[in-house]
């Protein structure tokens, strides 16, 4: 049966396979503990971290959140978010690896109570290109941008507005600023992505965060594992 | 990304019995972050020894993908915006340019 030579063989997977299977075990294990889990992926200086501080603010009382902090070097982001209320937070180091992995994820959650949380926050390294392709087990792929950035970087990198499934401008106070098109931002986020919601927010002054956090909440409910209505939250939009 | 390549690599490799991979053939989307340069180098140094030492790595680089609803047709974008360029009507994305696939190896048995 072995013919010798060379043969072409057909394979047609993705890549990043191995990467899919570990996140695929990460997500089971976090939709299982009932830990809604959010996979934040910005340039650098966009507002992750500040997102997420704003975030935990207007959870407080009504979900626990964890953070996981991927970077490539340091550890002040983690000790912000403990400072603004985390219910836990796992610093990770890359090493000069520009994005998390899902094995990196997963270590990770053994440094975390997952049964204590209701809500994790994974801040990706500041990248808007290579996070895209690294599944990491979320549930909500979410993607921030700074107006200050400018309303070309849907343009400039269509997979990771393609790929989110929730978008978030912030920095809306420097809209007028900088000369940011809100309609270009918002044609050009929809022809990649027709139905993720974008949410305007500023996390200098709180505008927008209510919203965004009502919606976070809402996606609880589509996490099986514990009973979610023992948080207490109303959910948006009936069922 | 070149370790994740060559794990699969050597998984097929196995699967196909083969006693050589010479050649890898990749689809990459013009819009992801797999450097071609880089990617062979380090493949280059992470296969001495493996049943993938000297495999040809060849990239497809396939565009950006839209359908204009106007037309009704396939387009491909210029640079500036997502407008079809031939009425301006901003289409819906078919292919993001993200992918990253090993279309087929070629392997010596
Ligand atoms: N004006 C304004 N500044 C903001 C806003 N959000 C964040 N900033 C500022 O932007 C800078 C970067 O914010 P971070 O939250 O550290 O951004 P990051 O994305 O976590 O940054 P890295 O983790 O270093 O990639 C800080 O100086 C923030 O104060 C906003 O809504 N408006
Ligand atoms: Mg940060
Ligand atoms: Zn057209």
């Amino acid at each position: 049966m072995s013919v010798p030579g060379v043969k072409l063989v057909t394979i047609g997977e993705r890549l990043l396979v191995d990467n899919d299977r570990v996140a695929a075990r990460n997500h089971r294990r976090l939709s299982e503990a009932g830990v809604l889990t959010v996979n934040i992926m910005a340039a650098p200086g966009a507002g992750k971290t500040s997102f997420i501080v704003r975030t935990l603010e207007a959870l407080r009382g009504r979900a626990r959140a964890g953070v996981i902090e991927g970077d490539i070097a340091g550890s002040i982001d983690a000790e912000t978010v403990l400072a603004a209320g985390a219910h836990g937070a796992v610093q990770i180091n890359t090493g000069g690896n520009c994005h998390l992995e899902a094995d990196m994820v997963e270590r990770a959650l053994h440094d975390l109570d997952l049964d204590g949380l209701d809500v994790l926050f994974v801040e990706n390294v500041g990248n808007l290109v290579c996070p895209t392709q690294w599944a990491l087990g979320e549930h909500v792929k979410l993607c921030l941008v700074g107006a200050a950035e400018g309303d070309d970087k849907p343009v400039k990198y269509p997979p990771m507005f393609a790929a989110s499934d929730a978008i978030v401008l912030n920095k809306t106070d420097l809209i007028d600023l900088v000369d940011f098109d809100r309609a270009f931002f918002t044609s050009s986020v929809r022809a990649l992505n027709p139905a993720a919601p974008i949410f305007d927010v500023s996390c200098r002054s709180g505008a927008g965060i209510p919203v965004w956090a009502d919606w976070l909440l809402a996606q609880r409910q589509g996490v099986s594992g514990r009973d979610s209505a023992r948080l207490g939250m109303a959910p948006i939009g009936g069922t | 990304m070149a370790a994740f390549l060559l794990e699969r690599v050597e998984h097929h490799a196995g699967r196909l019995e083969a006693s050589k991979v010479t050649a890898i053939n990749l689809l990459v989307g013009e819009r992801s972050c797999l450097g071609d340069d880089a990617l062979r180098f380090s493949f280059d140094l992470l296969t001495a020894g493996t049943v993938a030492e000297g495999a040809r790595i060849t990239i497809r680089r396939t565009p950006m993908r839209f359908h204009c609803p106007t037309c009704d047709g396939a387009y491909v974008p210029a640079e500036a915006d997502f407008a079809c360029p031939s009425c301006l009507t901003i289409g819906q994305v078919t292919d993001d340019g993200g992918e990253m696939l090993i279309e087929s190896v070629e392997i010596e048995r």
